[in-house]
């Protein structure tokens, strides 16, 4: 079966969360240890917000019990709106009793969900990607698993430019909201320090389709490297019109925060030739946890597992260890048990740090490789360099309480 | 050349598309009174079938010619069978029925083809950018430039030289005027409905290859159509393509002079034009 064919199943849950209704997978039993998947299931980024879905099921459905009960989740569409997150969070909360949330794709829905589950009394553990979650907006409740914007770019524009010395010149496409403007700045920075110039950036709006007025800029300003500083479709699409404006062979292009096998295989492998790419997970990593997701993605849906999946499997696993080591759903327990924790995770050895609640992990840098090169069908990209990159926490204006 | 002329003319790229979209949507609408909202549909459809065609291994040439026919086909379908029936309703009938359309098939793409996007390749005949001095363009652009250029003259030929056309433009006038002198509206309704569907799916057929084929590009097209569809003036051909080059070209050049904002543009083009000319730049009052 291909990935996209599974998502033709878990589409068809897609219908109620498209008319505004919650779906409630595994959440009728009685005594249920109650999860929720806040995640975009319609408009731009429901693809990631579906694959989410299948993680957390994944995870729930592994554990199966914590602490002698059965686990349960429901699926509550965001549509990528902080508005409609908070307002399903709310409902979830009031409803059903979830205090433990583990979605958010959007760093602006993430944030505004951060500040829900403090006030509710619960536990939020995000993908998305701002410094402020983990920086100087957050809080008690809030954990974050992938690499915040710095260290996205740390990983990807400081080996890059290694990697390319004669590459001076960089212009940058950024979406304008907290997250397109978290990794502009750790670019800048990284710009200053290696003495390259940024020729120009294009801010774009994040219901933009059309790229080739910002792509003319680019070209006009002559860059050695275009570097993509948006997510999902935008980067997708800005790529592909970059593409057909032959600029691939004119300069290098990075995507610093590329959504990894999921948009390889919406690119197609001849786009992706040539392009590096930023990521937060790669399935072949070659870490226990991994490799042991990958066996029961192959089994229950054979394929491999995307980030998206991978993300959301991962952060409703480290809720549920953290219910189990507390011995309690008390989500302050729960939270005292979750700092500091470290574990064997998806890409190594992971921990959890307390002063700001943010897992320190591994972060990727791919290349495509030609179509001819592929071993299989989705070996897309060669890994170039991987490590991590974390501001210290007194540098991250996070003050936990 | 400067930034500037570079934008214009990429703009009258994106311009053309953006007619090509809108053309369909505003002709009905002259016709029927009828605000079609699965119109974007349409759009989705012909680049899902593109994809697929392609996908078989079949020529991307062979799908611009087949797609319209058969999306246009089912757009016929549609009318017979569901919109016929709601006409002589309220406007809120309208809406009901072609939003749950557009969802419909929104999903019904998803079940198909999933909620992941998908990439089509340009022709190899399109392959590769033309360069001018410092202006580098990609030939497919350049393509959909002339071909919608040369569909516009064949739709306005249509409209304006044809008894077919003198029955829609007469009929958008008075539906009852053309009844009585025996001509069956019903079927010229048919007829304009299959052709804006068919013209939404060369738009989607030819967006393929720059944008890609996802389950959510209808909504987004429907909106920038009907941004078009107000600017040129509802039910308006020439509208439509005065509309569609103007956005275009707004949202290229704001590209340069505030791109954050580029999009909003559009936005903020289509009120000025609803301030100063309530009817569109080519709409007609009443």
């Amino acid at each position: 079966m291909q990935r996209r064919h599974l998502l033709q199943l878990s589409a068809l849950g897609a219908l109620p969360a498209s008319l505004g209704l919650a779906r409630s997978a595994w959440a009728q039993s009685t005594g249920a240890i109650q999860f929720g998947c806040p995640v975009p299931m319609s408009g731009a980024f429901a693809a990631n917000g579906k694959f989410a879905d299948l993680g957390m099921k994944l995870a729930i459905e592994q554990y199966g019990k914590a602490l002698g009960r059965p686990l349960a989740y429901t699926v509550l569409d965001t549509e990528g709106k902080p508005a409609t997150a908070v307002r399903k969070v709310q409902e979830a909360s009031e409803q059903q009793g979830t205090r433990f949330f583990a979605g958010g794709i959007l760093s602006s829905e993430s944030l505004a969900m951060g500040k829900e589950a403090e006030k509710i009394g619960g536990v939020f553990i995000t993908t998305a990607g701002a410094d402020e979650i983990t920086g100087k907006d957050c809080n008690s409740a809030t954990f974050r698993w992938s690499v915040p914007t710095f260290g996205a770019i740390e990983q990807t524009v400081r080996p890059l430019a290694d990697l390319l010395p004669k590459a001076k010149r960089w212009y940058t496409i950024t979406p304008q909201y907290v997250f397109g403007d978290g990794l502009l700045s750790a670019a800048k920075k990284v710009f200053k320090d290696k003495g390259l110039e940024h020729v120009g950036n294009s801010y774009h709006s994040l219901s933009e389709k059309e790229f080739s007025g910002y792509l003319t800029n680019a070209m006009a300003a002559k860059p050695d490297v275009l570097l993509l500083l948006n997510f999902g479709s935008q980067s997708s699409d800005a790529l592909r019109q970059a593409v057909s404006f032959g600029m691939h062979k004119n300069m290098t292009i990075l995507i610093a925060w590329a959504s990894g096998l999921e948009q390889f295989e919406s690119l197609g492998a001849d786009l992706c030739d040539g392009i590096y790419f930023g990521a937060q997970y790669w399935h072949t990593v070659n870490a226990p946890l991994n490799l042991e997701l990958v066996k029961r993605s192959q089994e229950k849906f054979k394929s491999n597992p995307n980030y998206s999946l991978a993300g959301s499997y991962i952060c409703t696993k480290l809720l549920i260890d953290g219910i189990i080591k507390a011995g309690t759903v008390d989500p302050k327990a729960v939270v005292a048990a979750m700092e500091g924790m470290k574990y064997a995770g998806l890409t190594g050895e992971e921990e959890i740090r307390k002063g700001d609640h943010q897992v320190l992990k591994s972060y990727y840098l791919l290349k495509g490789k030609p179509k001819a090169k592929m071993a299989n069908k989705d070996d897309y990209v060669d890994v170039v360099s991987s490590g991590k990159s974390f501001l210290p926490v007194d540098q991250t204006g996070c003050k936990l309480g | 050349m400067s930034i500037y002329l570079l934008q214009v003319i990429n703009g009258i790229g994106i311009g053309m598309l953006y007619f090509l979209l809108a053309v369909g949507l505003s002709i009905v609408f002259g016709l029927l009174r009828f605000v079609n909202f699965a119109h974007g549909a349409f759009y989705l459809l012909g680049a899902y079938f593109c994809y697929q065609m392609t996908r078989w291994g079949l020529s991307f040439w062979l799908a611009l010619a087949v797609v319209p026919l058969v999306v246009g086909a089912l757009g016929w379908l549609t009318e017979k069978l569901v919109l016929r029936h709601v006409y002589a309703k309220p406007h809120e009938f309208h809406i009901l029925v072609t939003v749950g359309l557009a969802l419909a098939i929104q999903e019904l793409v998803i079940l198909q083809w999933g909620p992941l996007g998908d990439s089509v390749a340009v022709p190899d005949l399109l392959q590769g950018v033309v360069m001018w001095g410092s202006f580098v363009y990609p030939k497919y652009r350049l393509f959909v430039i002339g071909f919608t250029a040369v569909l516009a003259v064949g739709l306005w030929w249509v409209l304006e030289g044809t008894r077919l056309g003198s029955a829609v433009r007469a009929g958008s006038e008075s539906t009852e005027m053309v009844s009585l002198l025996g001509i069956n509206v019903f079927r010229i309704f048919s007829l304009v409905f299959a052709l804006g569907a068919a013209t939404a799916a060369i738009a989607g057929v030819l967006a393929a290859p720059i944008r890609g084929a996802e389950p959510f590009m209808g909504i987004e097209a429907l909106g920038v159509a009907f941004v078009v569809v107000v600017v040129g003036g509802m039910g308006s051909f020439g509208g439509a393509l005065v509309g569609g080059l103007l956005i275009g070209i707004v949202q290229s050049v704001m590209s340069t002079v505030w791109p954050e904002g580029a999009r909003l543009m559009i936005y903020i083009a289509m009120a000025a034009v609803l301030l100063l000319r309530p009817h569109g730049l080519l709409g007609r009052k009443g």
